[in-house]
């Protein structure tokens, strides 16, 4: 093994590691590192970062639910249901609160609910503007960025200065050009690889995650394409999967996940925020460019058409829609991207994902699918 | 024979005939002005003023449940991708769309326009995104924030004001019509003397006999939603409120021999609109009050009409916090002085069923009533288990005869 490859399977192997690691024992993985919790996307890492806090993402969790049935009806999605019952079974005790930024009607009722189901927890809400073009959008959530840094500094004890901020920003931008790099490299690594380091980078203080992203990056860098000849190229949209195993099962139907339109991916990890000026206004201005995630919108910057594009830009050969069961927002998107998809030429499936974790039957549609594109 | 359980209002003549009329015109006046289909939380008020007809495709997906027809329509939709995990107002009514020869007065008009406001859910968005592309009609998204804390803050109200703003010039240049003050304050006006009546014969049922039982709110409500902002709807209102105070005075109650008093959260079961209530009406059990008529009960300040509006759009019930809402259903309670209370867990609406958990914890253990949370749909039969579901309300009312 060579100096590098072995550089390469290490970084690998530790960012999988961070991925898979299970949250309870979160501080046993990085011990004084204070850790603060987040549900989705949106939440600014930059400002609980400025503040001395370690972002770490609740993904759903792989567990028998105990508690969270006494406070959500069945019909709530996987997610919710699974991080609530971690937190009513103390799991989440670690963590010195939890941040929530608007994202669905599900989420919106779980921030209340979280707050009555587990009153020892701090819990900061954001507001962010569903219609991203909306009027009046960049005044308004850079106040709701504002009220949060106000939150977040009574929470740490200490205040949210602009160049602890800007410091942040400076960081997170490192990490996004690395993580654009790497899907760029995404046929040089194994699927699961990609997701893990794409999850780690949630769940690892951002310092060490950058360090281990860029042995990774630079390792990937002389490498080899690593698809097999005639493997399918597959783009994977969706929220945010619990863990690797659906990318897991591409790999083992024999096809390779290039890209993705996942929350806790492309959309997690999209556009720049600008170093310079006042850095709540810079925040914003980074929100409001994005793609909006399924629960958003823009009249005219589409979720449709940025998937084509990033079909056509990756070259695929068929894409994975993986909408988490009882998810509104993915359950209509899901019929508009397919439809495009339909209009495009580009085959693609459906795997509604119920828990976390893939079954069986996931495992034949999938090598069905690739088989059929092979 | 059966006992008669259900006392017909008088004036539901009325409201059928209007109604019926109010569908009937809908086709022709569609060829005279300008469409709109809003969601039932839009400022509809500017487009009343402007002479827009708005239809409500969620009311119209309550007619599809009340007749039940909506699941032939719902299988139209899921036949095109939709799950039938999905709002089943969204999904009849898509499928009215996909299609209409088999959809109840063929579909709603064709739109010219498209408005949703996710101060009800974000549902509504995605819904109206796909009716947009389906049919080519442009869309304004009024964004609500939701209010986790106990009021609406200053910067939304900024925020939700300037989205006002720039929805009125839209539809300005989408009409081609002008927004006149005086007749944008009339229509105000009337908006808010409807939502004062419909709030006042609300508030009859606090006496004993109710003068109203949840059938008769869930039907009686089609005005205020529809034709809000319109004379009519003022005018048939006072007739019902005439009525409902001549019930009062004579003693008669909605349900013959009421025996006890209940809350109800949540849409109703359109479906059993009839059929299931009557499992309650029967044994002398009367819905007084409820948290879905209710949501329409909050004026418009008219000296700054477009801070008003922002302010009673942001605030409507089902955009309030958990909190709040559990507060609020605990003071309905009392002031209805209601026995128990019953939550439907409605499996198409989320922002109305998350949280009944805390709701029924707080109505027990604050007003000291049993409460019941029961799983069903707004319009879907197929997840109504008839035989489960009457069990449940048995062993609920033998509950409230013991206590």
């Amino acid at each position: 093994m060579t100096e590098r490859n072995a550089k390469l399977v290490e970084a690998g192997e530790v960012l999988e590691e961070i991925s898979g690691w299970p949250l309870a024992r979160w501080p046993e993985r990085f011990p004084g590192a204070r850790a603060f919790g987040y549900l989705n996307t949106h939440v600014p890492e930059e400002v609980l970062h400025a503040a001395g806090l370690t972002p770490v993402h609740v993904f759903g969790q792989r567990r028998t639910l105990e508690q969270a049935e006494t406070r959500l009806p069945a019909f709530a999605c996987w997610l919710v249901r699974s991080a609530l019952d971690a937190a009513m079974a103390g799991e989440l005790d670690f963590m010195a609160g939890m941040a929530f930024a608007h994202t669905c009607d599900t989420v919106q009722a779980l921030v209340d609910i979280w707050q009555l189901a587990v009153p020892s927890m701090p819990v900061l809400t954001l507001d962010t503007p569903v219609a991203l073009d909306a009027a009046g959008a960049r005044r308004f959530f850079v106040a709701a960025l504002g009220l949060f840094c106000d939150q977040v500094a009574a929470l740490a004890g200490r205040p949210v200065k602009d160049d602890d901020l800007r410091a942040s920003i400076v960081l997170h931008n490192d990490i996004r050009r690395l993580v654009a790099r790497l899907y760029a490299l995404s046929d040089r690594l194994p699927s699961w690889t990609l997701l893990a380091a794409l999850r780690a980078g949630h769940l690892a203080p951002r310092e060490t995650y950058r360090r281990l992203l860029a042995d990774l990056v630079a390792a990937l860098e002389a490498e080899p394409s690593s698809v097999a000849p005639g493997a399918p190229r597959l783009i994977v949209v969706g929220a945010h999967l619990d863990d690797t195993s659906l990318y897991r099962a591409v790999a083992e139907a024999g096809g390779h996940v290039v890209d993705d339109l996942l929350d806790l991916g492309r959309l997690y990890y999209s556009e720049l925020v600008a170093e310079e000026g006042d850095p709540l206004a810079s925040l914003a201005d980074r929100y409001l460019a994005q793609v909006p995630i399924a629960a958003k919108t823009h009249s005219s910057r589409r979720r449709d058409e940025a998937l084509v594009a990033l079909v056509q830009a990756r070259q695929a050969d068929g894409v994975v829609l993986s909408p988490q069961k009882f998810c509104e927002p993915h359950g209509f998107d899901y019929v508009t991207l397919k439809s495009a998809l339909d209009r495009a030429g580009v085959p693609h499936l459906l795997v509604e994902l119920e828990q976390a974790q893939v079954t069986g039957q996931v495992r034949t549609r999938l090598g069905a699918f690739v088989e059929m594109l092979c | 024979m059966v006992k008669k359980s259900y006392r017909k209002l008088k004036v539901a003549r009325d409201l059928t005939r209007m109604m019926k009329a109010y569908y009937a015109k809908m086709k022709i006046a569609s060829r005279l002005q300008p469409v709109a289909w809003v969601s039932s939380g839009a400022p509809v008020e500017v487009l009343v003023a402007l002479g827009v007809l708005p239809l409500y495709p969620e009311n119209y997906g309550a007619i599809l449940g009340a007749q039940r027809a909506a699941v032939p329509l719902i299988q139209e939709a899921e036949a095109r991708g939709y799950s039938p995990d999905l709002c089943s107002y969204a999904t009849g009514h898509l499928g009215s769309v996909f299609a209409p020869e088999k959809a109840p007065m063929r579909g709603l008009p064709r739109p010219d326009l498209l408005v949703a406001s996710n101060n009800i859910c974000g549902t509504v968005v995605k819904w109206y995104e796909a009716l947009s592309d389906h049919l080519g009609v442009p869309l304004f998204v009024l964004d609500t924030p939701y209010v986790h804390g106990p009021e609406v803050q200053d910067h939304v109200v900024t925020y939700v004001a300037a989205q006002i703003e720039a929805f009125i010039a839209w539809a300005e240049k989408q009409t081609g019509r002008r927004l006149k003050q005086k007749r944008f304050v009339q229509t105000l006006a009337l908006s808010n003397e409807a939502v004062d009546l419909w709030r006042e014969i609300r508030e009859k049922c606090v006496y004993r006999p109710s003068p109203l039982n949840a059938p008769d709110l869930f039907t009686q409500m089609a005005p205020i939603v529809v034709l809000r902002g319109t004379k009519q709807c003022v005018e048939y209102y006072r007739k019902l409120k005439a009525e409902v105070e001549e019930r009062i005075e004579q003693g008669i109650g909605a349900v013959p021999d009421e025996r006890y008093r209940l809350l109800w959260d949540n849409i109703a079961i359109w479906p059993g609109l009839f059929r299931f209530y009557h499992l309650f009406s029967r044994a002398g059990a009367c819905f007084v009050c409820d948290t879905y008529t209710h949501a329409w009960s909050t004026g418009v300040q008219t000296d700054d009409p477009v801070e008003g509006l922002a302010r009673a759009y942001t605030a409507v019930y089902i955009n309030m916090s958990v909190q709040a809402r559990a507060r609020m259903m605990v003071e309905m309670a009392q002031r209805f002085q209601a026995d128990g209370a019953v939550l439907h867990a409605n499996r198409s609406c989320k922002p109305y069923s998350l949280g009944q958990h805390d709701f029924r914890l707080s109505v027990m253990a604050q007003a000291g009533v049993p409460a019941m949370i029961l799983e069903a749909d707004m319009c879907d039969t197929r997840v109504y288990a008839e035989g489960a579901i009457r069990t449940r309300v048995e062993a609920f009312l033998e509950m409230l005869r013991e206590s």
